[in-house]
């Protein structure tokens, strides 16, 4: 089972000094920046999605704006992303229409011809067919909405445009159907309409938000409905990586997911991966945000009256001392405490009461204790925590949250990897 | 505490009510007379301080400068303000060290918080001082300081050429504006007198729309190739640009020659616009760098534009000419279309290909 990774602009400085948290001044965003496969040792996944809804164009804004776009389709997808075939050989580069970006909107906002010249510039290895998200998903055998239906419909006319389109690329291009519907045998008979039109590759979409078991009763009544057919299967924005191991039992071929970068940030707790044994298992990183750069930081300093200049001292103190403790020198209490401190005047919450505002902050001691005690930073070989050891367990800037991320991701796919050699 | 002394200093006799004294002090001593005090309310409502938050990309900016330039300068003063705590003695300024410091600092906050972060910490400052006999005079010289206006962007931008001393990897806005006055007045250049700048108000195009499409060619086009040596983008890449609106004046005469930006859309940000990305293109595509190389790619665009009358088909809407307009949609409209004519996906033909 391949792992693909989400790309949405999501790079890190290589130059970026911790010492004073910023990047260097001549720094040239993306040129200058790295990918997760440029800056960790392998590559930590398979392949890469890349939706339109990342790019800019006429319709909307993406995370590329309007020049790097441009440059995108002049130059392909292998250049543009530094993923060259030969370094990182059976690698997919895939395609997709971002269909969550445009799902209020009547229509999906591509034609088919616009998203394969998309596809050809990009030069994809794969690109899923024009789809249009459907929202719905009953277990029961309860009758679709209209909207439901004219959405399917939507879908698979375009997915026999796109197919017989898409033999302009010729065979190093692999179309995807993608496959929308409202329940299990819905999404099975839109599966079977598609390998009649000529799919031999399907991907599962709609189901990023769902359950993993939602997903696995609509894969179950995919591939019953499809029988002995040879038919790879791609789930689209797989967010419970903790379930990877789920799919494949279940014959998905590959999947993608954003999710162990995502977590690195938007996780309040699990937000920093390592392998338990056979399993995903979580630190807390430690929060320790900009005095000076932090709006909530500054707010929440703010509400607490205290100035600007005593939260730059006590976030250097704190910085200091998870440094010092890193490097063998200060002890493990003292240096909780002193994050704690700081921590308690800028995750200070007004709504709270005195009292839960404490007791968070004691929670968050004892989950500090163990993220420092246990000191995972120093069992992980991947280049993030070997070259900025504690530094990579540290909540603050953005190249801090990216880098563990990138560990993130280094972790997970080395589990699914090991995984995959233990289950038959 | 204690009492401090500072100085010698210079008495100026410009006020006999507010008196001002001017000396020399490094960062910390200036912070043990005097406090940043941002402006913020009390429970009560009440005003205190007047600073504005700290910017951290501008100290960033002033301690980069402190820390790497060769011989760096900081002449105009840190401005301090007094109400009382304070006397000059013969040609010292006497501070009483109360239990915060009695003065505030009222004009180079960011310069002054830089100079505590540099190496250098024995850095002498310019230091003006002036005595106010109550916080509301405090208040109005701090107006009065601080609300001088900046200089207009575009004649920052035509200076910016001039500066000696450009850090060795320019920023993209610093080799455009350099490409611009290039442009504007090299001998035999197709745009010569034709950019609109601070000192040639006469010009019919921008300067900061030539910019727009010089920057993107910078970041992310063929210029990137040069953008890093002054003399090569100044050389060859000069030599590209110039070439290729050449080859534009050339095949488009009709739509150039006396036109502005009302009567013809290809002289107006969106046209420019649209053009330095099919500029990009065809030096991608074809390696195009002299001006036949971009007459040729021109070519299939011939026809097959409205930049002056009539209404463009673009694959998902038609648009009549003069509603084209200088939004960020509207130049991703018309780029991508002219682009998507002068060269072929690869290896792509479409069913709408006739
Ligand atoms: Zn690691």
């Amino acid at each position: 089972m391949k792992f693909l990774f989400a790309d949405t602009a999501d790079t890190v400085d290589p130059a970026f000094d911790f010492e004073r948290t910023r990047s260097p001044r001549q720094r040239r965003v993306h040129d200058d920046d790295h990918y997760p496969h440029e800056h960790l040792i392998r590559a930590p996944y398979d392949g890469i999605l890349l939706s339109r809804a990342a790019f800019s164009d006429h319709r909307r804004s993406g995370k590329y704006g309007a020049a790097r776009s441009m440059r995108f389709r002049r130059e392909g997808a292998r250049t543009f992303l530094r993923y060259p075939e030969a370094e990182f050989p059976g690698s997919i580069v895939m395609g997709d229409c971002g269909a969550f970006s445009y799902r209020d909107a009547d229509a999906p906002l591509y034609t088919v011809d616009d998203t394969l010249s998309f596809y050809a510039d990009g030069g994809f290895t794969h690109g899923c067919s024009v789809d249009h998200l459907i929202f719905d998903f009953f277990t029961d055998n309860r009758e679709p909405s209209e909207e439901a239906r004219r959405r399917q419909e939507i879908t698979l006319t375009l997915a026999a445009d796109f197919y017989r389109t898409s033999v302009a690329l010729g065979k190093r291009f692999t179309p995807m159907g993608a496959i929308q519907g409202w329940s299990p045998a819905s999404m099975a008979d839109a599966a079977v309409d598609l390998v009649k039109m000529g799919y031999r590759s399907l991907a599962l979409g709609g189901m990023a938000r769902s359950p993993t078991d939602d997903i696995e009763l609509a894969l179950k009544a995919i591939n019953e409905r499809l029988g002995a057919s040879k038919v790879a299967i791609h789930v689209l924005g797989f967010g419970k990586v903790e379930d990877a191991p789920r799919l494949k039992r279940l014959g998905v071929t590959s999947f993608d997911t954003t999710s162990p970068l995502l977590r690195a940030f938007k996780d309040d707790r699990q937000n920093y991966f390592y392998a338990d044994g056979n399993r995903l298992g979580h630190y807390t990183a430690v929060r320790i945000p900009q005095a000076a750069d932090d709006r909530h930081a500054r707010a929440s300093a703010k509400a607490r009256t205290v100035g600007q200049e005593e939260l730059i001292r006590l976030e250097r103190i704190a910085l200091g001392a998870v440094r010092a403790y890193a490097s063998g020198e200060g002890e493990l209490e003292q240096t909780v405490d002193r994050i704690i401190d700081y921590v308690s005047v800028v995750l200070w919450k007004d709504k709270k009461s005195e009292k839960s505002n404490t007791a968070e902050f004691a929670k968050l001691r004892s989950i500090y204790l163990r993220s420092l005690g246990e000191r995972p930073w120093e069992r992980c070989d991947c280049r993030v925590c070997h070259e900025l050891g504690v530094e990579a367990l540290i909540f603050r800037s953005t190249n801090h949250n990216k880098r563990r991320g990138f560990h993130n991701l280094a972790v997970f796919h080395s589990l699914l990897k090991s995984q995959a050699k233990v289950s038959p | 505490m204690k009492t401090i002394k500072l100085g010698p200093v210079l008495q100026l006799e410009q006020s006999s009510a507010v008196p001002v004294v001017v000396f020399r002090a490094t960062a910390s001593e200036i912070l043990s007379i005097a406090r940043i005090e941002r402006a913020d309310r009390r429970e009560d409502g009440r005003l205190v301080g007047f600073q504005r938050p700290q910017i951290q990309a501008h100290i960033n900016e002033i301690q980069d400068y402190l820390d790497e330039d060769e011989a760096p300068i900081l002449p105009n003063a840190i401005v301090l303000g007094f109400c009382g705590g304070v006397s000059i003695k013969s040609d010292v300024l006497v501070v009483d060290g109360g239990s915060v410091p009695p003065g505030w600092v009222v004009d180079g906050q960011q310069r002054l918080t830089a100079a505590t972060r540099t190496q250098n910490q024995d850095f002498p400052l310019l230091v003006s001082a002036f005595l106010c006999r109550s916080v509301a005079e405090l208040h109005k010289q701090f107006i009065l300081i601080n609300s001088t206006r900046p200089l207009p962007r575009d004649l920052i931008y035509e200076l910016m050429p001039g500066v000696e001393g450009l850090p060795p990897r320019l920023s993209d806005r610093t080799a455009a504006a350099l490409l611009v006055e290039a442009l504007n007045y090299r001998e035999g250049s197709p745009l010569k007198g034709m950019i609109k700048q601070h000192t040639n108000r006469a010009g019919v195009i921008k300067d900061t729309l030539i910019q727009r499409v010089l920057m993107a060619s910078l970041s992310d086009g063929a210029l990137s190739a040069w953008r890093d040596d002054t003399s090569l983008l100044l050389g060859p890449g000069y030599a590209m640009v110039a070439n290729f609106f050449s080859a534009l004046r050339q095949v488009f005469a009709d739509d150039w020659e006396g036109h502005t930006p009302k009567t013809s859309r290809l002289v107006h940000g969106v046209g420019l616009v649209a053009m330095g990305y099919v500029m990009d293109a065809l030096a991608f595509d074809r390696e195009a760098r002299s001006k036949d190389d971009f007459v040729a790619g021109l070519e299939p665009l011939v026809g097959r534009t409205a930049f002056r009358s009539g209404e463009w088909e673009f694959t998902d809407q038609r648009r009549l000419w003069n509603t084209l307009q200088n939004t960020g949609a509207d130049y991703q409209l018309l780029a991508t279309h002219l682009v998507s004519l002068v060269r072929r996906p690869r290896g792509l033909r479409l069913a709408s290909d006739r």
